[in-house]
C-alpha cells in the first residue's frame, strides 16, 4: 500500500482534527485482509465445485466437522480423514436479525445454525429470502440452495431453501 | 494458595452518555478507590487495567492509561478481557510475593462508538463473517432459542429475570439510570422493541459508560489497610470452543467446569447451602439462568423455579447484575465489587441478610465462551 493510501485508509486527515471535544477516527477493518491457508482444505473446495459437500473426521474423537476444521480443539491434532455428508440439514437453533439493507428498509432474516446431516458440528447461514420467519422451528428440515455456477468458495452455497416435513410430530415441535 | 484479600474498591455510575472524558473517568475510579481505603499514590506496586484496543479506538490502549490509572514508576500491564481476568491477573502478581498492593481497573465507554456493531468483528472472518450476520445479539438469540426449546420454557421464564434485575437495578444508585425501572412488568419486557428475535431490547445488558477498580494486597498488608478485608478464596476460569456451531448452547460446561475448579479450591461441596449470594456477569437475561444451573445451584432446566429475589430462596444479581448497566471490560469487575459490598455490609438497600460467602463471575466471548468464577469470603 502506498503511503497517501495508507493515510486516507486509516482516516487520518489532519483538517478533520478542529474540535478539541470529540475527535473523529475510523478503524476500517474493511482493509484488512486475513490470511487463510486453503492446502488443508483442498478437497473440501474442489468437491464444491461439484456441488458436493465434505466434512473432515478427527481420528482422536471421531467428531465430524462441517465446516471442516484446521485443528480439534478437543484432541490438538489436524482432522486428516474426509468424509461426504448429505447437502440436507436441520435448524440447530435461530434467532431472527433485523438488518437495514441498502434502501434503509428493515429486513427479517433467521440467522440459523446449520446442522448437516452427518455431521457433529452446525455452521452460521441464512434461510432462503422469501422464508416466512413465523414458520422456522428448531429441527426445521432444510436443503442447501447452490449457485448456479459453483466457484468452490464457501458462497457457492447461497442460502437453505425449505424441505417438506413429512415427520409426524410436526405440529407438537412446532 | 496464600490469602490474598480485596481491600479497597469504587465504581463510576454508569452513565449511556457520559460527560466524562475518558482519562477522567478511569482518575475518578483509581483515585477514589486509593482515597477509600486510606493509601497513597506510592503504595501502588503494580497495576493490572482491562481495556480493549477496538474499545478504545487506538493501539497498545493501555499506554495513555499510565498516570491516569496509577501506573506512573510502578509496573503495568493489561488484559484485553473482562475486568475479573484482570483481577486474576492482578491476584497471580500478588502471589509471586513482589508486591504489596495491585490496582485492577477497567472500564470502557461505549458512547463512542457503536457496540453491538464492534462485536460483529468476533466472528471467524473465513468461515462466519460472510455467510451471516452474527453479533453478541444475534448470538444471544440462538443460545435463548436452544435453551427454551430443550427445557420447554417459555419466553415469560425469561422475562422474569429481566424483570427481578431491573427492579433490583432501581435500588442500586450506580446502576444505569435507563436501566432502573421498579414498575417493570413482564409484557413490558415482552413488547419492547425486538433486537434479535426472541431478544428484546429489555434483555439485553444495556452497553454503558463507566470504569470501576479493586485493590487486591496480600494477608499481612490487607489487615493493616482494613478491618473488613474480603479473602478471595476460591477462583476456577475455563474456556469452550471459539465455534457456535460445535457448543451445546442450552448450557454452560465452561462455567460447570470454572465452577468445580472454584468450589474444590475453597472447599465447598453443596454450593446452594455453602454460598449465600452470587453475582453474576449475564449478557442477556437468559444467561442468568444457564449459570443458575452451571453453577449446581438448580439441576438444568431448572432455572427459572428458583426465587432469586434479594429476600427470596438464593439471592442471584441484587445489584441488577449486567442488565442494570454492562460498561464492557468493567462489567466482570463490578460483580465482584457488588459482592464484595454484601460481604461486608455495604450494599443499602439491597443488601441480603448476613453473607459470608458469595461467588461473582466474568465472562467473555460470544455466549459466554470464557467464563471466570470468585469465590469471596468475609473474615470470620
Amino acid at each position: 500500500m502506498s503511503k497517501q493510501t495508507q493515510r486516507k485508509s486509516m482516516d487520518y486527515v489532519k483538517k478533520e482534527y478542529k474540535r478539541t471535544r470529540t475527535m473523529p477516527a475510523n478503524w476500517y477493518l474493511s482493509s484488512y485482509e486475513y490470511k487463510f491457508n486453503i492446502t488443508h482444505m483442498q478437497p473440501f473446495l474442489k468437491k464444491l465445485k461439484e456441488k458436493k459437500l465434505v466434512a473432515n473426521k478427527c481420528s482422536g474423537c471421531n467428531r465430524v466437522f462441517f465446516p471442516p476444521r484446521l485443528v480439534c480443539g478437543k484432541c490438538l491434532v489436524k482432522p486428516d480423514r474426509w468424509v461426504d455428508i448429505r447437502d440436507t440439514a436441520r435448524v440447530a437453533t435461530y434467532a431472527i436479525a433485523y438488518l437495514k439493507d441498502e434502501n434503509s428498509e428493515v429486513q427479517e432474516k433467521p440467522m440459523v445454525l446449520v446442522h448437516h446431516d452427518g455431521a457433529d458440528t452446525s455452521s452460521i447461514a441464512e434461510l432462503a429470502p422469501g422464508v416466512d420467519v413465523k414458520d422456522t422451528y428448531i429441527s426445521m428440515p432444510i436443503k442447501a440452495h447452490w449457485k448456479d455456477n459453483p466457484e468452490g468458495g464457501l458462497m457457492d452455497i447461497e442460502y437453505y431453501d425449505l424441505m417438506d416435513d413429512d415427520a409426524e410430530d410436526l405440529n407438537e415441535s412446532k | 494458595m496464600d490469602k490474598v484479600g480485596i481491600v479497597g474498591y469504587n465504581q463510576v455510575k454508569c452513565y449511556s452518555d457520559a460527560n466524562y472524558g475518558r482519562y477522567e473517568m478511569i482518575f475518578e475510579a483509581v483515585r477514589g478507590a486509593i482515597d477509600n481505603a486510606g493509601l497513597k499514590k506510592k503504595d501502588i506496586t503494580t497495576v493490572i487495567s482491562a481495556t480493549n484496543d477496538y474499545y478504545d479506538g487506538r493501539t497498545i490502549s493501555n499506554c495513555f492509561t499510565v498516570e491516569v490509572g496509577g501506573g506512573y514508576m510502578a509496573d503495568e500491564s493489561k488484559v484485553e478481557m473482562d475486568g475479573a481476568h484482570a483481577m486474576l491477573y492482578g491476584l497471580m502478581r500478588i502471589l509471586s510475593g513482589n508486591h504489596k498492593l495491585a490496582v485492577i481497573w477497567g472500564g470502557s465507554m461505549p458512547s463512542c462508538y457503536p457496540y453491538h456493531s464492534a462485536r460483529l468483528y468476533e466472528t471467524d472472518p473465513t468461515w462466519e463473517r460472510p455467510n451471516a450476520y452474527v453479533n453478541d445479539i444475534t448470538s444471544s438469540g440462538f443460545q435463548m432459542r436452544a435453551y427454551m426449546e430443550k427445557y420447554g420454557l417459555s419466553k415469560e421464564d425469561i422475562a422474569k429475570v429481566a424483570v427481578k434485575n431491573k427492579k433490583n437495578a432501581a435500588k442500586n444508585p450506580l446502576a444505569l439510570e435507563e436501566s432502573q425501572n421498579p414498575n417493570i412488568s413482564i409484557s413490558d419486557v415482552l413488547e419492547a422493541e425486538i433486537y434479535a428475535d426472541p431478544v428484546t431490547e429489555l434483555m439485553v445488558a444495556p452497553p454503558c459508560d463507566s470504569v470501576a477498580a479493586v485493590l487486591l494486597a496480600p494477608e499481612r498488608q490487607a489487615v493493616k489497610i482494613t478491618d473488613k478485608p474480603v479473602w478471595i478464596t476460591g477462583v476456577g476460569w475455563n474456556q469452550e470452543t471459539y465455534y457456535l456451531g460445535e457448543r451445546d448452547l442450552s448450557q454452560s460446561t465452561s462455567m460447570e467446569h470454572a465452577a468445580k475448579a472454584a468450589y474444590d479450591m475453597a472447599g465447598i461441596s453443596n454450593p446452594r447451602n455453602d454460598l449465600d449470594v452470587a453475582e453474576l456477569f449475564e449478557v442477556c437475561a437468559h444467561e442468568e439462568l444457564i449459570f443458575t444451573e452451571a453453577l449446581g445451584l438448580v439441576e438444568k432446566g431448572k432455572g427459572p423455579q428458583l426465587n432469586t429475589e434479594i429476600n427470596g430462596d438464593f439471592p442471584i444479581n441484587p445489584s441488577g447484575g449486567a442488565l442494570g448497566g454492562n460498561p464492557p471490560c468493567a462489567t466482570g469487575l463490578i460483580r465482584i465489587i457488588e459482592a464484595v459490598k454484601q460481604i461486608r455490609g455495604e450494599a443499602g438497600q439491597y443488601q441480603v441478610g448476613d453473607v459470608k460467602r458469595a461467588v461473582a463471575s466474568g465472562q467473555i466471548g460470544m455466549c459466554a465462551q470464557n467464563n471466570i468464577l470468585y469465590v469471596l469470603e468475609g473474615e470470620n
